[in-house]
């Protein structure tokens, strides 16, 4: 088993002793799915941001891609990781003013020196993947919510990651077009894919993951597989956040 | 029977606007009584008293100012090749190729009106002395523009750069030239940038004027465009920095190009402002097209017709701003298509 | 980046800031000495022997440079404020018209409005001085009674006369920039949500007081920005005075140039008079928007 995420002890406050992560530990190994859930603002957001750099943490070690982050990190070694990293966002974060392809191929052409035709390509094979390529010169602004998830998962795989991050994918979308999404993410995990997946979506939980950890007010409650926490979880506030969730 | 209905729908409305109650009826029978004699007083006076050889005598001059009249093909060229440009963006066709030429077509413009002018390969060369008229006022302006757009971002993202000391010096600079009148900064740029100079170097007054209304300018676009970068959401820049793109690729790739749309519009105001702004050369020494005009009413032959000069010379300019102020619009439909709901 | 870098990054910026002046400033020196002057303030002492159209505190020839520009600065002063004064009252009316239900008066001040920002404001003055008031005939005045007289001399109130040179920048100045003012009234009072009109139409209030009493209360904090920015034009825009002869801060700036040659201590003094002008107009807008706020915090 190869880990690709270590983390340990994990802890980071803002102001006033109010703790974003407490003690967070965890380790995720290749070709492992691993779903983050838990009320808003406990903090799990703010967990995968640490795996790439985009938020920094006061103590504890961690571990992505063989490369230790310190806790006050160096840009430009953050950057190695990044290249390595993909990352989907809850609301996309395309660039509005490039095109869908020119938003694929903007990493790999400019981070990774490929050629335009390189990766004009790879970025049309990506698309067609997704089931979009018919939209490849449109802008973002053309496209509905979930056609533009698809762009952003598309944009994340075309560096080739090690890694695949999502931060609630399917919240800012329409109910009808939340599966789309789920669906295009199943088969990312079917070919073998590691991701860290921040999400309410009980039935890809129960389908794709091979753990699910549950946060509360920045501590890990419980680390579990699908089978047991969506069954039989062993702690209070994890049955009481499941109950919430059948309950909407 | 539809102009029947027309001509109802007509009387219903006035009636709505204009003599919904007592006090608007006053006011609009006091407007339409008012207006209805200037009409007649200024129609009057331009059929029998206006006389407008003053301006049809001398429309070379108004155009070009005191070039060469054997020579006055080239800024004739230049304009005309400015005009049909325009003409070609609003109306032309919507070919593929074509719209993607018009860029470095309208960029190509500059090259070429400075090669019209000064000459040099195969064309004599001309003095700047001589430039004038509304050619001289067009080039100040796309000189200028061209020059303080690259000046202003740099300043703006200086002024939000992480070092305080480049952050404080760009402020400073910034603030001060919005601080102080055009024409005491034009005025100074004609008098004291040749005292900067090396001994032995000149600038031509031209130059001068192209470099201080720059200096000017650029310090308002750099506030346009840091209006565009602070509107730049914080989530385009964690997207771009997580798929590895470093800070100078971020502001080149992804700030850059999303602030200049959003500050389009401001931008866009600022060159017509510029356009009219280069009127002040005329009080400065160069014979730009309002200095043609005050140099025409100095001419015995035509003394005392300002008002003849001044309409026509009202009108040029707003003529030209139009142009401008309809090509900006036309850009902005075209940007809109690909702007994002952010 | 690491603090030591930046320091290291600023201090390679602040040398070739500072050789580009320094060799700016050497430039300077050595033409100021080929062309015989230094830089010094003390020909402000002298006396300016030019004489002054106007002056609102007394002044001769024999008054000292300083004194000159003393002077100039309240000339300046004196038609920035009232030149403030009528284009904030015209700009209102004309705001107000440009929205308002009676769609002949919205036609014409929308045609006012493109006009005037649509033509350089250095034609308008000009227009106004030769042809408003040097183009009237020695014998022609437009006058009401003896309170109220136009002529080629001016505008003359029964208390007070205006020169000629002064009412042609007022009139120009006001009517230049209550076509921005204007604008910025209009976007003031499209700011205010169509609800907020509906809800005092529905509950019968006049529409008159709904504007006074709904309308601008939640227009004015949109409006005084705007306001602010384009008094500082109006300030910056004052200096072209010049082209109608109106001795201003910026006009005997220039004269005190053409006389002495002393360019850049001129620039400094100009500078620095824009500069208290500009805190003066932009902390009286301050106080008049905080004044605003705590009236409607205690309404």
């Amino acid at each position: 088993m190869n880990p690709i995420v270590i983390a340990k002890n994990l802890t980071k406050s803002y102001t006033k002793g109010l703790r974003a992560l407490d003690n967070v530990s965890l380790t995720v190994n290749q070709g492992k799915v691993l779903v983050v859930m838990g009320p808003s603002g406990s903090g799990k957001s703010t967990l995968i941001r640490t795996f790439n750099g985009l938020e920094t943490f006061d103590r504890g070690e961690l571990n992505v891609l063989g490369i230790n982050i310190e806790p006050n990190h160096d840009e430009r070694k953050i950057q190695k990781i990044r290249r390595r990293v993909g990352m989907v966002f809850q609301q996309f974060n395309l660039f509005p003013h490039l095109s869908i392809l020119e938003n694929i191929t903007l990493a790999p052409v400019h981070v990774q020196k490929r050629s335009q035709i390189e990766a004009e390509d790879y970025g049309m094979y990506l698309l067609s993947q997704m089931g979009i390529d018919s939209h490849a010169k449109k802008y973002p602004s053309q496209l509905s919510g979930g056609e533009q998830q698809r762009v952003a998962i598309a944009r994340a795989l075309a560096l080739k990651p090690e890694l695949l991050l999502f931060d609630e994918p399917t919240s800012a979308l329409d109910p009808e077009r939340i599966n789309e999404v789920l669906d295009a993410m199943r088969r990312l995990a079917e070919q073998g894919m590691t991701m860290i997946v921040v999400t309410h979506e009980i039935g890809f939980a129960k389908d794709v993951s091979d753990q699910v950890l549950f946060m509360d007010s920045g501590k890990v409650i419980e680390t579990s597989t699908p089978e047991i926490f969506f069954s039989n979880a062993q702690h209070e506030r994890s049955r009481k956040f499941l109950n919430q969730l059948d309950k909407q | 029977m539809f102009n029947i209905t027309l001509i109802i729908l007509f009387f219903q409305n006035t009636r709505k606007t204009l003599f919904s109650n007592f006090l608007n009826t006053i006011i609009s029978l006091i407007f339409i009584i008012v207006i209805n004699l200037i009409c007649f007083k200024a129609f009057g006076w331009l059929i029998h008293n206006a006389n407008w050889k003053v301006i049809t005598s001398n429309l070379p001059l108004y155009a070009f100012g005191s070039f060469p009249p054997a020579e006055q093909w080239r800024p004739a060229t230049w304009i005309f090749s400015l005009l049909s440009l325009s003409i070609i963006t609003l109306f032309g066709p919507e070919w593929k190729w074509l719209r993607k030429n018009l860029l470095i077509a309208w960029a190509g413009t500059i090259p070429l009106g400075l090669y019209l002018l000064y000459g040099g390969i195969g064309i004599s060369p001309i003095m700047s002395r001589h430039f004038g008229g509304l050619t001289l006022s067009i080039l100040l302006t796309t000189c200028s523009s061209l020059f303080s757009l690259p000046l202003g971002i740099i300043l703006a993202l200086c002024r939000q750069s992480s070092l305080p000391l480049i952050r404080k010096l760009s402020s400073i600079y910034i603030d001060v030239m919005r601080a102080v009148p055009l024409i005491s900064v034009l005025f100074f740029g004609q008098l004291l940038i040749p005292l900067f100079m090396p001994v032995g170097i000149e600038i031509d007054r031209v130059w001068r004027a192209i470099f201080a209304f720059t200096l000017f300018v650029s310090a308002y676009i750099a506030e346009d465009i840091r209006g565009g970068l602070q509107s730049i959401p914080s989530t385009q820049i964690e997207a771009a920095s997580s798929l590895g793109l470093n800070k100078y690729q971020i502001i080149q790739f992804i700030l850059i190009p999303q602030a200049l749309r959003i500050a389009l519009p401001a931008l866009t105001n600022q060159s017509i402002g510029l356009f009219q702004n280069t009127s002040l050369m005329a009080i400065l020494g160069l014979v730009e097209l309002l200095g043609v005009g005050r140099s025409i009413l100095a001419n015995p032959e035509f003394i005392g017709q300002y008002i003849e000069v001044y309409i026509w010379l009202a009108c040029v300019y707003w003529f030209v701003c139009t142009i401008m102020a309809v090509l900006a619009r036309h850009l902005e439909q075209r940007m809109k298509i690909n702007q994002a709901n952010f | 980046m690491k603090s030591s870098r930046k320091i290291f990054v600023q201090f390679v910026i602040c040398m070739i800031f500072f050789s580009v002046i320094g060799i700016l400033v050497n430039n300077l020196t050595v033409n100021l000495i080929r062309t015989g002057l230094g830089f010094n303030f003390n020909w402000l002492i002298k006396p300016a022997s030019f004489a002054l159209a106007e002056y609102p505190l007394p002044y001769s020839p024999s008054d000292s440079y300083a004194w000159a520009l003393f002077i100039g600065w309240l000339n300046s002063l004196k038609v920035i404020i009232s030149s403030l004064l009528v284009s904030t009252l015209l700009g209102t009316i004309i705001g107000f018209a440009r929205t308002g239900k009676n769609s002949l008066l919205s036609f014409l001040s929308a045609g006012y409005i493109t006009i005037i920002r649509q033509t350089p404001l250095l034609l308008q003055l000009m227009f106004w001085y030769f042809v408003g008031f040097l183009g009237l005939k020695d014998d022609m005045s437009i006058h009401i009674k003896d309170i109220f007289k136009i002529s080629n001399q001016g505008i003359e109130l029964s208390v007070f006369t205006l020169t000629s040179e002064f009412s042609a920048l007022l009139l120009g100045l006001s009517i230049f920039t209550s076509a921005y003012i204007a604008e910025v009234i209009r976007g003031g009072i499209l700011s205010v949500p169509r609800g907020q009109w509906e809800a005092f139409r529905s509950l019968g209030v006049s529409e008159r007081k709904g504007l006074i009493s709904i309308i601008i209360p939640q227009a004015l904090p949109a409006i005084i920005p705007g306001l602010t920015s384009q008094y500082l034009n109006l300030a910056k825009n004052s200096t072209l005075a010049i082209a109608v002869g109106y001795s201003d801060i910026y006009a005997i700036n220039d004269t005190i140039i053409n006389q002495t040659g002393r360019a850049i201590e001129c620039f400094m003094i100009l500078l620095t008079s824009f500069l208290v002008l500009n805190l003066l107009i932009s902390n009286s807008m301050e106080i008049i928007n905080r004044i605003i706020i705590n009236a409607r915090k205690y309404n």
